[in-house]
């Protein structure tokens, strides 16, 4: 009933702010020196936003059910799906989705974009594909002063599937990346890359020194700060995306059918800004760790092959 | 006693905020006073925001295992 109110007032007054809008629109077209016409032609404008927008989230509030009040529906861990007799879980079904788009994307490039670059005439694509793979290149040789071999490709993939996740919560679905063990094993793959980087510099007995290195004594807290190094990698990124998709179920249980436009552009900041910036965040820190574990040490190792 | 828990363990934001506000602070400083090296900072000051929030965010995955285990 109230619904019906609502729908009923917010039509009325957009027709209003419509009509009036085109009257002070002919009139403030007739005589632009007259900052009054202008004034009530904005107010028009702005009220025509409002009140369409209370109009159409009304008729979404009567058509898939209102607000819900502060009641989120969330699990930490995602839900299961059973398929061919095997338990799933609903994220890591997304997240070979998102693979299997991203593996498409880049047969298309390598088939139908990369046969067609030229240096004369670059296109578009090319020179964002140029740009792109430039920036994470120089960025690894700069982070990282031990030999990356194909460090910087791993990254970009990373990169890539981050995003993918991210861009499947914009359709509704929930992000691989806020699930703990999807990030964890992204986590895990950074620990593993640290060991291998710095054993495949400096040898597992440098590596060991370099852990020893002001006094024995904190070897064993080197070895704590090691393992903490994926775990704090996952949480941060888990954090991160079931932060974002708490506030975006708060908001929509909250606001009912009135999240009609309110939800891309909170959705830009929470979805999409956001979990960019964790990215990039993941790729520095993983740089960042890498670098530590290689650094020193190795020349150590370099001079004793000279004798 | 559960929800109490969640409430004390959200905390560290507290730290977290006000840290992170000194950061962008002298960030904001140092720009000022270097135009040109702008690029540089901003990193910097992103990474430094990562390694302070995640003392946050933490706490605020603690208490949501804590709010929604009962």
């Amino acid at each position: 009933m109230k619904n019906l109110w609502f729908l009923g007032v917010s039509a009325v007054l957009s027709a209003v702010c419509l009509i009036g809008y085109f009257l002070t629109k002919n009139r403030a077209d007739a005589n632009p020196d007259d900052p009054k016409a202008k004034k009530t032609k904005k107010v028009f404008f702005f009220g025509l936003i409002f009140m369409g927008w209370f109009f159409l989230g009304t008729v979404c509030n009567i058509l898939l059910g209102g607000s819900k009040g502060i009641h989120v529906e969330f699990e930490m861990f995602s839900p299961r799906v059973e398929l061919f007799g095997i338990s799933f879980a609903e994220t890591s079904l997304i997240a070979v989705g998102v693979t299997v788009v991203i593996l498409a994307a880049a047969l298309w490039f390598r088939f139908f974009c990369v046969p067609k670059f030229s240096d004369d005439k670059p296109t578009k694509v090319q020179l964002v594909m140029e740009f792109t793979v430039e920036w994470i290149d120089k960025y690894t040789h700069s982070s990282v002063e031990a030999e990356t071999g194909c460090l910087s490709s791993y990254l970009m993939a990373v990169a890539l599937y981050m995003a993918g996740c991210a861009a499947a919560e914009l359709f509704g679905l929930r992000a691989p990346t806020s699930d703990i063990t999807v990030t964890f094993a992204l986590g895990l793959i950074t620990f593993f890359l640290i060991n291998y980087y710095s054993i495949r510099k400096k040898h597992l007995s440098g590596r060991i020194k370099g852990m020893a290195s002001p006094t024995p004594v904190v070897f064993p807290f080197r070895i704590i700060s090691d393992i903490a190094v994926p775990v704090s990698l996952a949480c941060r990124l888990f954090g991160n995306m079931l932060g974002g998709l708490i506030v975006m179920e708060l908001l929509k249980g909250v606001l009912g059918g009135y999240m009609f436009g309110i939800a891309p552009v909170a959705g830009l900041y929470f979805n999409l800004f956001h979990p960019l910036i964790q990215t990039y965040i993941f790729i520095t820190l993983s740089l960042t760790f890498i670098n530590e574990a290689c650094e020193g040490e190795g020349y150590v190792k370099k001079e004793k092959k000279a004798k | 006693m559960n929800a109490i828990g969640a409430a004390l363990a959200l905390l560290p934001a507290l730290g977290a905020g006000i840290m992170m506000g000194f950061a962008t602070a002298k960030a904001t400083e140092a720009v000022a006073r270097q135009p040109e090296a702008s690029g540089k900072i901003n990193s910097i000051l992103l990474m430094g925001l990562a390694l302070a929030e995640s003392t946050a965010i933490y706490a605020f995955v603690i208490a949501l295992i804590l709010a929604t285990s009962v």
